[in-house]
């Protein structure tokens, strides 16, 4: 609460010409018209607010602060009072920092130490290199970054920038709630409930290094040693299962193309882990980009291959879910204030296809309603296919500020 | 003096030479405003948008961000434009709500810009280098005598226009408008107004982009201009688009 109080006195007491803030309220209502096996709740309702505040004492130094709020119907938000920091919270926190940072720059040098996002890579239907950006994956489909605590040293001269990103304190994914439909538990015999015991989180830091050139053509190189943010699952003797974040090691690479006709876009990453519970796995995504008048057209395929089983690869890992599939994005501008969006995925294998269709219509000046349909269907060992029973339809209002 | 008025009216006769002198009137080291958007779709309605502009360097190899201010909802996106004299420009797109930037290819360059009349394109900078030119005539705009010239882009440009109407004033060398041709077909129009001297540099202060094809027009309202503003190169760069998100 006094990390709130700070914020809110900063944004405050500094409120000048070197102060900017931005915000929105939203309100977010779910219907799913099929019952889940362990979830009959069919519609839901969400509220967050979230307010963002940059202050800039100096030419050379900004300090960003920011926080979400939030309550929704169905327990997927914590109601306990208090500020969040850690994220490592199961449901979403009440309220949260999600970004308190300070970033000093001199010439072709910039520090960024806090709470921040950091992200790297540039496909979007699958980023394998993204490693500092985990996500809430409370409904799998409907994702959003979490933002996490680190220090980020970038040198940026003529075409080529060096990230070094150092990361004191892990940040896990959020993953769906066991008692929630979007946690897909194997079946168990009458009488036994599944209990998930406190979680595995790795005590040591992640540090990454990504160089960067940009030309004609785009191209980039990584290296990341830290945990994986996706939990892998132990069950234990008393039938509950903890969750653990094996090390990992990620080597890997990504390039935009520009052609004449579309934009080629790529990128490959092999993960290693010490851990021998934990496959060693080798990601690859290749993705085309094209602009059209008031169309846009992504389309990709994401693969894997395994280059080292482990002995016990039971996981939550929607990177690795969305693998062996084929992905696409269109989108078309019908003006100013109002746009269509249409996305699929379909696993090669043909057992699991996700399509989203969403219409966005801005209001005035702060105000848009977005309406999306998600069609999951599938089979129950597929990825996507095990939600089989979640398509449904949001309705968000917006306001911006 | 006749030897001199002689080689003023051939000079004004070669259309290369009145587009450069055009430029070269417009020099200056850096450029900023804030601009004011208002795009009026086939039905008349109104939507406003606002920006801050910068630039800086000269002709040809200048750097430009468009930073959003509103509506809300778009505040904080920006556009990095890198021109280069040889080539078509660089251009990246920063939005903050996923945190990244992106690259806006050549061919993607004809998509209008973030709702509004202007293409992409139409926010690089045109250097006068990258065209053929041709005078087609005399023409008065806007109670104005002005030369008409036709640019048709050399083979290292890549445009999504196949030829442009370029009219400039005879009085100050201003640019009063420019209609964008698609194969033979008039695409956009942006008409030059409001035109003041502002440190010794005549500059319109309101353009109006018509888009025919769709039939919407986007008023861009130049407001708080100035030139040669102190500005830092490295305030022009990716990074510089993630640090000032």
């Amino acid at each position: 609460m006094r990390v709130l109080l700070a914020i809110l006195l900063a944004a405050a007491t500094c409120f000048a010409q070197d102060f900017t803030q931005r915000g929105f309220l939203e309100n977010l209502g779910t219907l799913y018209p099929q019952d889940a096996k362990k979830d009959h709740t069919n519609t839901i309702g969400e509220s967050l607010f979230r307010y963002e505040g940059f202050y800039k004492p100096r030419a050379a130094l900004q300090v960003a602060g920011a926080i979400d709020l939030r309550i929704d119907t169905h327990q997927q938000v914590n109601r306990d009072l208090k500020l969040s920091w850690s994220d490592r919270e199961l449901q979403r926190p009440l309220a949260e920092v999600r970004r308190l940072s300070a970033l000093y720059h001199s010439g072709s040098v910039s520090f960024e130490a806090g709470k921040q996002f950091v992200r790297w890579g540039k496909t979007d239907i699958l980023t394998p290199t993204d490693r500092f950006a985990p996500r809430d994956f409370l409904e799998v489909v409907d994702n959003d970054f979490l933002p996490i605590t680190a220090a980020r040293l970038t040198y940026e001269k003529r075409s080529n920038t060096l990230d070094v990103v150092w990361s004191p304190r892990f940040t896990p994914s959020r993953i769906p709630l066991l008692n929630q439909r979007w946690a897909v538990l194997p079946e168990l015999p009458p009488g036994f409930v599944l209990h998930e015991a406190n979680p595995d989180f790795p005590g040591g830091s992640q540090v990454g290094v990504r160089w960067n050139h940009v030309g004609n053509v785009e191209y980039a190189a990584s290296i990341y040693e830290g945990f994986n943010h996706l939990p892998s699952f132990e069950a234990l003797r008393d039938l509950s299962i903890r969750r653990f974040y094996p090390k990992l090691f990620m080597v890997g690479g990504d390039f935009a193309v520009p052609t004449p006709w579309i934009t080629v876009k790529g990128e490959v990453a092999q993960f290693n882990s010490n851990d021998e519970r934990v496959d060693d796995y080798f990601q690859y995504v290749i993705q085309l980009e094209r602009q059209s008048g008031e169309w846009f057209f992504v389309g990709g395929y994401a693969g894997e291959a395994i280059t080292n089983r482990g002995t016990q690869s039971v996981g939550f890992a929607p990177d690795r879910g969305l693998t062996k599939t084929l992905l696409g994005r269109a989108g078309y501008t019908i003006d100013a204030n109002r746009s269509i969006a249409f996305e699929a995925a379909a696993r090669q294998n043909g057992d699991g296809t996700w399509v989203k269709f969403e219409y966005s219509q801005a209001l005035g000046q702060h105000w848009r309603a977005t309406a999306n349909l998600t069609l999951i269907r599938g089979e129950p060992g597929d990825f996507l296919g095990q939600y089989n029973k979640n398509s449904h339809a949001i309705l968000i209002v917006r306001y911006s500020f | 003096m006749k030897q001199i008025l002689l080689l003023l009216f051939l000079l004004q006769q070669d259309p290369r030479q009145i587009v450069e002198e055009a430029q070269r009137r417009t020099n200056a080291q850096s450029q900023r405003y804030e601009g004011t958007l208002q795009v009026v779709d086939a039905k008349s309605k109104i939507t406003e948008k606002r920006w801050q502009y910068d630039r800086i360097g000269s002709h040809g190899s200048s750097k430009s961000v468009l930073r959003f201010t509103t509506p809300a909802e778009v505040k904080g996106v920006a556009l990095l434009v890198v021109n280069h004299p040889e080539r078509s420009s660089d251009q990246w797109m920063w939005t903050p709500a996923i945190n990244r930037e992106r690259r806006i290819a050549i061919q993607d360059r004809s998509t209008r810009f973030f709702g509004t009349d202007f293409s992409f394109e139409d926010l690089e900078e045109r250097d006068t280098n990258q065209f053929e030119y041709r005078l087609v005539g005399n023409e008065n705009i806007d109670g104005v005598d002005a030369w008409k010239v036709e640019s048709t882009p050399r083979q290292t440009k890549v445009s999504q226009y196949t030829r442009s109407i370029l009219w400039i004033r005879k009085d100050n060398y201003a640019l009063a408008q420019i209609e964008n041709y698609s194969k033979d077909q008039l695409v956009r129009r942006a008409h030059y107004t409001d035109i003041r001297n502002d440190q010794g540099i005549w500059t319109a202060h309101q353009i109006e982009m018509h888009d025919l094809k769709r039939n919407s027009r986007t008023i861009l309202k130049i407001e708080k201009l100035s030139y040669n503003v102190p500005m830092k190169d490295d305030n022009f760069t990716l990074q510089s688009l993630r640090r000032e998100s």
